[in-house]
């Protein structure tokens, strides 16, 4: 797992001891993380929470042995992992191999698509990839696959291509990867974020039958809310530090109807309309969606709820017109404006000012627009930051700006709750707002119902095909 | 008949491939190459394949051989009899006869290889080699470089769909391509190195590429049959050509 000379037998009945003192990214000028201890049990479900850039994926990575780099990154502390004693000091870090390291405690990231492997052909080879590189043999393989498949139904996945998965199907995937590789911790990253109600009843059923097995749990979360009934141990993550959660601290999130609903019941035209369309890809089987009715007036916003995999991002894409009807008639009468799910696939520039002003005409009035736009989406502050920089919570604001410095009146949005902090939040209902202010309409797809019901006019639910 | 062609190791295609294009290369008769070729696309036809092996093999073999005739056809300086002369360029019949010689076992390779790509499951050669006694290395070498194009061929459709929606890259005709080239070349290949960069340490912690003993749940049929096959087409890919090229005793 690690060098010799730094490698110790130590005896102790938890899963994991960790002292850290500090740590550190090459290059910065601060401690991302410092004075934090942490003890994990068998079973023990530990949930910590803390605001988008608190540093919950950097406190993973320490977790999971990917951090700190050999040579770039600093760290001070103790790790007591397997009845092993790890030292890091500013002078000189082990060599760790994440391999090792991963059989005793696994991460899962918040891109859970990171974990697949993409160079297998279907789920079940992906569910048993770790498997299959430690050797093990092919019938207890097949055993684990209908083990793990049928405790979280997924059964009807296990011959599709894991790179066309939608992107709650694809956590669920590399969730149960994890689990089948059958480490005595994981670590999970936002493992709720895009599932759908029933997949996260499944994912909460398989987190108490893990743990039930012995298996420490530590979840790395915005909210403690969904967590506060299991979890043993509540955490915050802030000031690089870790602090007990007092139960009244815990997600403030806010949310309220926004405005604009009576220019909806007074508004006749609307502006997209879907009439018994028909959606679907190339080469695909079967369509996506079929006899898809739905109309969108200027002044409303409307939710689009659905399990994973119904078709919600098809649905905006084609409203978007990233894709064709192969049936039925489609009506987009006003510009429209589309937040990508994941917002890495919608960022290819070098700073948040650059991206935000992609494409846009040279001495136009809509490039005037971008430093109101970062001051809108409290963005000034990281303008010349490159977005793969920030964090996720910022990454998915600058995503929006980069639709809203078009003003669209049509305001498509996937997932749009996703991976934002409370601020971010904030700042996303102020955006609805304004867009339903300015006769605009807003159509969004998201599995936060609480959102839902707080943000939307009315719900289109998509039915399972 | 199409199963049992789709459903050969991919070791197996590979062979008879090796040995079907070193015995027509050492034997470099025009009828066992036309042979060869018409072999070639009476399988991809029973694969279901020949019209893709079809377009593929005129595309390749079409610009090849256009060229192999300017080279020996039109500039050709032997004494044979002309065919057509269009004033100081003329074609010879020795210069036709050596381009389309050159341009038949050229064919030979191109048809051949073209066939065993379309006909093997990449998915499958890769399980193969991971299960065969060969180094874990190398079957991570092929799944990277198997894999590589089309994972860059999502990216960049995924790129061309966020440039869409702000308007960018989307006119049309040649100047439409070029100007879709050159926006997304860049962040192709910057968010390329990003997710080989973030992803790596995941496959890493999966214990890819494996270090020692591994297991593929993928099955890929074999039988003694094809191994055996396997063995004498090796072997003939060896014998053979040397049989046909090497002067024995007795030869003038």
């Amino acid at each position: 797992m690690m060098d010799m000379e730094h490698r110790a037998p130590v005896e102790s009945t938890s899963a994991l001891h960790l002292r850290l003192g500090s740590f550190r990214y090459a290059d910065a000028d601060h401690d991302t993380l410092r004075a934090i201890e942490l003890e994990l049990s068998p079973g023990s479900l530990t949930v910590i929470s803390g605001d988008s850039g608190s540093g919950k994926s950097t406190f993973g990575g320490v977790l999971a042995g990917m951090l700190p780099r050999q040579g770039a990154d600093s760290c001070e502390g103790t790790f007591i992992l397997a009845g092993q004693r790890i030292d890091y000091s500013p002078e000189h870090s082990p060599r760790i191999d994440v391999a090792g390291w991963a059989r005793h405690l696994g991460l899962l990231p918040q891109d859970a698509g990171l974990y697949l492997s993409r160079i297998r052909q279907t789920v079940a080879e992906e569910l048993v990839f770790a498997r299959e590189n430690e050797g093990m043999p092919r019938k207890e393989m097949t055993e684990l696959i209908t083990e793990f498949s049928t405790r979280l139904s997924l059964e009807h996945l296990l011959e599709r291509d894991p790179s066309k998965l939608s992107g709650g199907q694809e956590r669920l995937v590399a969730l149960t990867a994890l689990s089948a590789a059958n480490p005595s911790i994981i670590v999970l990253d936002e493992p709720l974020a895009g599932l759908d109600s029933t997949a996260t009843a499944t994912v909460t059923a398989m987190i108490t039958r893990l743990r039930a097995a012995g298996t420490a749990l530590v979840v790395l979360t915005r909210t403690t809310e969904a967590w506060e009934a299991e979890a043993e141990t509540l955490l915050t993550l802030a000031d690089g530090t870790l602090r007990p959660a007092t139960r009244t601290a815990r997600t403030a999130a806010s949310s309220s109807k926004p405005s604009g609903f009576a220019a909806a019941a007074a508004s006749e035209k609307p502006l997209l309309a879907f009439a018994g369309v028909q959606l679907g890809y190339k080469g695909a089987s079967a369509p996506v969606i079929s006899d898809l009715d739905l109309e969108v007036r200027a002044g409303e916003c409307v939710g689009l709820a659905g399990a994973n995999g119904t078709g919600k991002t098809t649905l905006l894409k084609a409203a978007a017109g990233l894709l064709k009807p192969i049936a039925g008639k489609l009506r987009v009468t006003a510009e429209s404006g589309m937040l990508l799910q994941n917002p890495s696939d919608q960022l290819f520039e070098r700073t948040v000012t650059r991206e935000i002003a992609f494409g846009l005409p040279k001495k136009g009035l809509q490039r005037a627009r971008v430093p109101r736009i970062l001051e809108q989406l409290g963005l000034a502050s990281c303008a010349q930051t490159h977005p793969y920089e920030l964090p996720a919570s910022a990454r998915r604001l600058v995503a929006l700006a980069t639709v809203l410095v078009r003003e669209p009146r049509l305001l498509l949005l996937d997932e749009p709750t996703e991976a934002l902090d409370p601020a971010g939040l904030q700042i996303l209902n102020e955006v609805i707002d304004s867009v339903l202010e300015r006769g605009g309409a807003v159509l969004f797809s998201s599995h936060d119902e609480r959102f839902i019901a707080r943000t939307a006019h009315r719900v289109h639910r998509m039915p399972r095909q | 008949m199409k199963r049992r062609i789709t459903q050969l190791h991919p070791f197996t295609v590979l062979c008879l491939a090796v040995f079907t294009v070193a015995v027509a290369t050492a034997a470099s008769v025009w009828w066992l190459s036309c042979a060869v070729i018409v072999m070639c696309l009476a399988i991809g036809a029973v694969a279901g394949k020949a019209r893709k092996l079809a377009a593929l093999s005129g595309a390749i073999m079409l610009p090849t051989l256009l060229s192999l005739l300017m080279i020996h056809g039109l500039a050709s300086r032997d004494s044979s009899p002309v065919i057509a002369a269009w004033g100081p360029i003329s074609l010879t019949r020795g210069g036709a006869e050596v381009a389309m010689m050159l341009a038949l076992r050229t064919a030979v390779l191109v048809v051949v290889g073209l066939l065993c790509g379309l006909l093997i499951d990449k998915h499958q050669l890769v399980a193969a080699i991971d299960l065969s006694p060969a180094p874990p290395q190398a079957g991570y070498l092929l799944a990277s470089t198997l894999f590589l194009l089309p994972q860059m061929m999502e990216k960049q459709h995924a790129i061309g769909e966020a440039q869409a929606l702000r308007k960018a890259g989307t006119g049309r005709g040649l100047a439409g391509w070029l100007q879709r080239l050159r926006l997304r070349a860049v962040p192709l290949v910057l968010s390329s190195v990003q997710d080989a960069h973030d992803r790596s340490v995941h496959l890493a912690a999966r214990g890819f590429p494996a270090r020692g003993e591994h297991s593929r749940l993928r099955q890929v049929a074999d039988s003694q049959i094809q191994r055996g096959v396997r063995w004498v087409a090796l072997l003939c890919s060896v014998l053979v050509p040397a049989a046909i090229l090497v002067p024995f005793g007795g030869a003038a």
